[in-house]
């Protein structure tokens, strides 16, 4: 290297040690005094947190996050600080041409400023170890077994009994299916202080289970059967978390949401049994809730005329037209042979994104139902399947 | 001007255009790599309008779904692969032959060919738009949903967007192959590896990047291209493929190519420092060698997008992860101390550096959230994400282009940048993308998925996604003074004479702009600052030997 002139040698060591010095007391700080400055923060700048844990496991990520955040808010104060310390005390005066010391370097500095980060970052390595430990952790025997099947654009839930295994007993019959996401009949419902493990399947495409208040979510891999356990606090009780796919799944992915709701544990058994009684009684009636209620069911009488049929497959239904008689209740014998993917057929005004006037279960195939529609005046109305908004064609009701 | 005598006086039959086109010079074809760059940069940014004009308020005002999963998968792929990427080769293509006293690069028409690919590649990007359904299987373009099938990706869009980036890819191998063979073999006599520019070294470790991840990336997207067209079973579950695999694959080269995308633009910043401080670069071994560890261990880190796939073995890349953050630690620090106890000359390229040093810490920082595994699987795929690669890519490598165009635009058309609009640019420009950026890591806590249309008004999330809104249209107002200076730069721009700046390296030892074969003669080099030992008396000017160009090589 050229010899320039060095001045100031011992200067920037002198300044090197010193802002070791305070990285190792912030950290040291952020160690002793627990993560007590970040929590009394809360209050006030509670958007820089993520929501609070309703999981066991949530609040152990809950814990390094506040750690992770701490450390992080020390160093960006004080390198900020120090890039905005130096532009300012260092700016150049108007008509100053000296030149200013040539300093190429330190060699005290570099090590400083080498070993300060690795041990930062050491520290953080073996916590958020420690804590994924804990998070990913497995029991032989969890209290229940669930599985959430994500299809484009739909998430069902099916309660499994305990011999469920994905390897050796993956065609157990589910104890129980729900099939509609959301609301407060649909969606996934949950014992709170019961260990759950959750099986992700998907028969499509790539998508993840993800509850904000989880602060957690894994992908659904087709193909591969993840899974992972949680158990949720006994303050939980009453409450309803929402949930959404969080990986990219194609034009519906933004409508793929689900709720979870928590009980106690014997209002859940009560529950279950509730819904598999019911379940059993009645294979396939009428849906058991085929719309909002503004459509009253058709309780005339059979209809006059045949059903008429339809059939899903690849996405896609076998007509894009059908035609029905005006004022008079009708069937429609709707066959899904779709694998795994959920459609049904609902009735829109005028067009499909028309206002809707009748709503058909959701079912994954390969199954078949039949829909009793309400009397229709005569008209143009859509047909279309409320998971696949492209599957549609017209209906004319004479 | 040297070069007017070697003109010849009559005016030749070919147009400025047909020179421009066949050229072989490494300067102009980094020249237009700079406007092709720019070209895309603008279509990008309008495709980003449209995902920010989107998200301003709840539901859907002006796309529909498929078309909103079009616009954010277009604007990535714009961004990344034909603006990033190019337009920092471009700075390495203009200025590394200058930087190490070549007279050109190793292999001119190669470099050509490089260069002549983007525009090609972006073409047939555009072109998709006119097929059934423009590539929306976002820029990862991951199997399944990639793959042509209902409900996936249908019709030829997305075959237009895998030969497009391969050939971008081809376009990379090619360059670093030129760099590699330029850098080792064409260096100047008294340029020894150690007296390099930092730009030329991280144009370096960035070639060796791209040579050894771009093939992977290429045999990703070519076995994705055989499951789409020819019934393959890569990567489709449905035929037996695997769908983790494409993700590895992809990762291998996407992850070393961030790398490709910040080191060059940590050169640019390691040049603008020292000049705008008086002061040499501080630590200039530690540059090489961090810079060296990051492409290493860049290597090493692909699994970390994939954290929540339940496929990978997490300890491992969540420990190379942590400790890619120690070398960009170190540069941090020498870049700080480069400015340590100079003489700041607040000029528009110094402030450019200000704004990539302060906007890249919170990249880096931010960053370490989603290396603490557990942490990931809460910020994964939500907006915390995206504001994470922002402040990487924004943050860092734009704001490290924009110092890079204040610096050369002199060197490059021999006049200066208006320095009042390029303060105008830089003051909109920086609020502009904290606006923007900033409150998505509080959208990202609390809970909102990257890649949604749109979101319920009761999710909490309406007011923040309006800043952010804001500030994207404030990234774009701050496009106009740029443009409108280097518009009338070119025009009427004061003169900028060989070295406005009173820089340190070579290629300011030369005209404005340098002639087609770059030195006259070259000064003694005799530390990585030759010009400052020229000006300073610690070398003997060159000018009493005079040099031919040819006679470089023969000395």
């Amino acid at each position: 290297m050229a010899s320039s002139p060095r001045t100031g040698r011992s200067s920037p060591a002198l300044v090197a040690v010193v802002i070791g010095a305070v990285l190792i007391l912030g950290v040291i700080a952020m160690v002793v005094l627990g993560f007590d400055p970040v929590r009394v923060s809360q209050g006030v700048a509670s958007s820089f947190f993520p929501p609070q844990a309703v999981t066991d496991r949530g609040e152990h990520i809950r814990q390094l996050y506040d750690l992770v955040f701490g450390i992080a808010v020390v160093i960006f104060f004080v390198v900020e600080g120090l890039i905005i310390w130096t532009v300012v005390r260092y700016r150049r005066k108007p008509g100053d041409d000296e030149l200013p010391p040539q300093t190429h370097g330190n060699a005290i500095a570099e090590v400083v400023w080498t070993v300060v980060p690795t041990l930062i970052v050491a520290i953080l390595f073996v916590a958020s170890w420690l804590t994924l430990n804990t998070v990913d952790a497995t029991s032989a025997q969890p209290q229940m077994k669930v599985r959430a099947t994500a299809a484009q654009f739909l998430w069902s839930f099916e309660y499994l009994p305990n011999d469920y295994d994905p390897v050796t007993n993956k065609d157990a019959k589910p104890l129980l299916s729900i099939t509609e996401p959301e609301g407060p009949d649909g969606g996934l419902t949950l014992p709170v202080g019961r260990t759950i493990h959750l099986y992700l399947q998907s028969p499509d495409v790539i998508h993840a289970f993800y509850v904000p208040q989880f602060l957690f979510k894994r992908d659904v891999v087709p193909g591969r059967t993840n899974s992972f356990e949680f158990t949720l606090k006994d303050e939980d009780v009453g409450g309803t978390f929402h949930g959404q796919c969080a990986e990219l799944c194609g034009e519906g992915h933004n409508k793929m949401h689900f709720d979870v709701h928590a009980m106690t544990g014997a209002d859940f058994d009560t529950w279950l049994q509730q819904k598999i009684a019911a379940a059993n009684a009645s294979p396939s009636p009428p849906p058991p809730q085929p719309s909002g209620g503004s459509t009253p069911p058709g309780q005339s009488g059979p209809p006059a005329a045949a059903p008429l049929s339809l059939v899903a497959q690849n996405i896609a239904y076998d007509k894009t037209e059908l035609s029905a008689p005006a004022n008079t209740p009708f069937q429609i014998q709707f066959d899904n042979q779709d694998a795994s993917i959920p459609h049904n057929v609902a009735i829109h005004e005028g067009s499909p994104t028309g206002a809707e006037l009748f709503k058909g279960e959701i079912f994954p195939g390969p199954a078949q139902k039949t829909y009793d529609v309400p009397p229709l005046k005569a008209g143009a109305y859509a047909f279309v399947c409320s998971v696949h908004p492209n599957m549609n064609g017209t209906l004319t009701v004479q | 001007m040297a070069t007017t005598a070697l003109h010849p006086a009559a005016r030749t039959y070919r147009s400025t255009l047909y020179e421009w086109v066949t050229t072989t010079d490494h300067k102009k074809i980094g020249v237009m790599y700079l406007i092709n760059s720019f070209i895309f940069f603008f279509i990008g940014g309008l495709l980003a309008l449209g995902v920010r004009s989107e998200l301003a308020q709840p539901g859907l005002q002006f796309v529909t779904d498929q078309v909103y999963n079009e616009l954010f998968t277009m604007h990535a792929t714009f961004m990344i692969f034909l603006f990033i990427i190019p337009i920092l080769a471009g700075f390495g293509n203009f200025i590394v032959p200058l930087h190490i006293g070549a007279p050109d690069v190793a292999f001119p028409r190669i470099n050509a060919l490089s260069l002549w690919l983007l525009p090609m590649a972006g073409l047939l990007l555009l072109l998709s738009f006119f097929t059934v359904q423009a590539p929306a299987a976002g820029w990862t373009s991951y199997s399944p949903l990639a793959q042509d099938r209902p409900l996936g990706s249908v019709g030829p869009g997305q075959d237009l967007w895998i030969v497009a980036v391969v050939l971008v890819g081809t376009s990379s191998i090619l360059g670093a192959v030129n760099f590699l063979v330029t850098i080792f073999k064409m260096r100047a006599p008294g340029m020894t590896l150690f007296r390099m520019p930092i730009m030329v070294w991280t144009v370096l470790v960035t070639s060796v990047l791209g040579l050894l991840a771009t093939p992977v990336l290429t045999s990703a997207l070519i076995m994705l291209f055989i499951d789409r067209n020819y019934g393959g079973a890569f990567f489709d579950p449905r035929n037996g493929g695997d769908a983790i695999l494409y993700q590895n694959v992809f990762w291998f080269y996407s992850h070393p190519a961030v790398y490709i995308m910040v080191l060059p633009a940590m050169g640019i910043i390691s040049e603008v420092l020292p000049v705008f401080s008086r002061k040499p670069l501080f630590g200039y071994k530690a540059f090489v060698f961090a810079t060296a560890a990051i492409g290493a261990l860049g290597f090493s880190v692909w699994a970390h997008h994939m954290f929540t796939t339940g496929a990978v073995y997490l300890p491992f890349f969540s420990l190379m992860t942590f400790l890619i953050a120690v070398p960009t630690g170190v540069k941090m620090f020498n870049w700080i101390f480069t400015m340590w106890r100079g003489k700041l000359r607040l000029s528009t390229p110094l402030l450019f550096a200000l704004g990539f040093l302060s906007m890249f810490l919170i990249g880096g920082i931010n960053g370490a959230f989603s290396a603490a595994v557990p942490v990931d699987f809460a910020l994964h795929d939500t907006y915390w994400v995206v504001a994470h690669l922002h402040y990487v890519l924004f943050g860092g490598s734009v704001f490290g282009v924009m110092a890079g165009l204040y610096y050369w635009f002199p060197k490059m058309t021999g006049r200066m940048l208006s320095e009042g609009l390029g303060k105008i640019q830089f003051v909109l420009m920086f609020i502009g993308f904290n606006l923007t950026f900033f409150p998505m890591h509080q959208l990202g806590l609390a809970g909102m998925p990257r890649r949604i249309a749109d979101y319920s008004s009761t999710a909490g999330w309406n007011d923040l996604n309006l800043l952010a809104t804001i500030g994207g249209f404030t990234i774009a107002a701050s496009m106009v003074p740029l443009l409108w200076n280097i518009f009338v730069s070119l025009r009427s721009g004061k003169p900028a004479g060989d070295d406005p700046w009173e820089a340190n390296t070579l290629e300011w030892a030369t005209t404005s702009p340098p002639p087609p074969y770059n030195f006259d003669h070259l000064p003694e080099i005799r530390s990585e600052r030759p010009l400052f030992d020229l000006r300073h008396g610690h070398a003997a000017p060159a000018a009493t030997a005079v040099v031919p160009q040819s006679a470089s090589t023969s000395h």
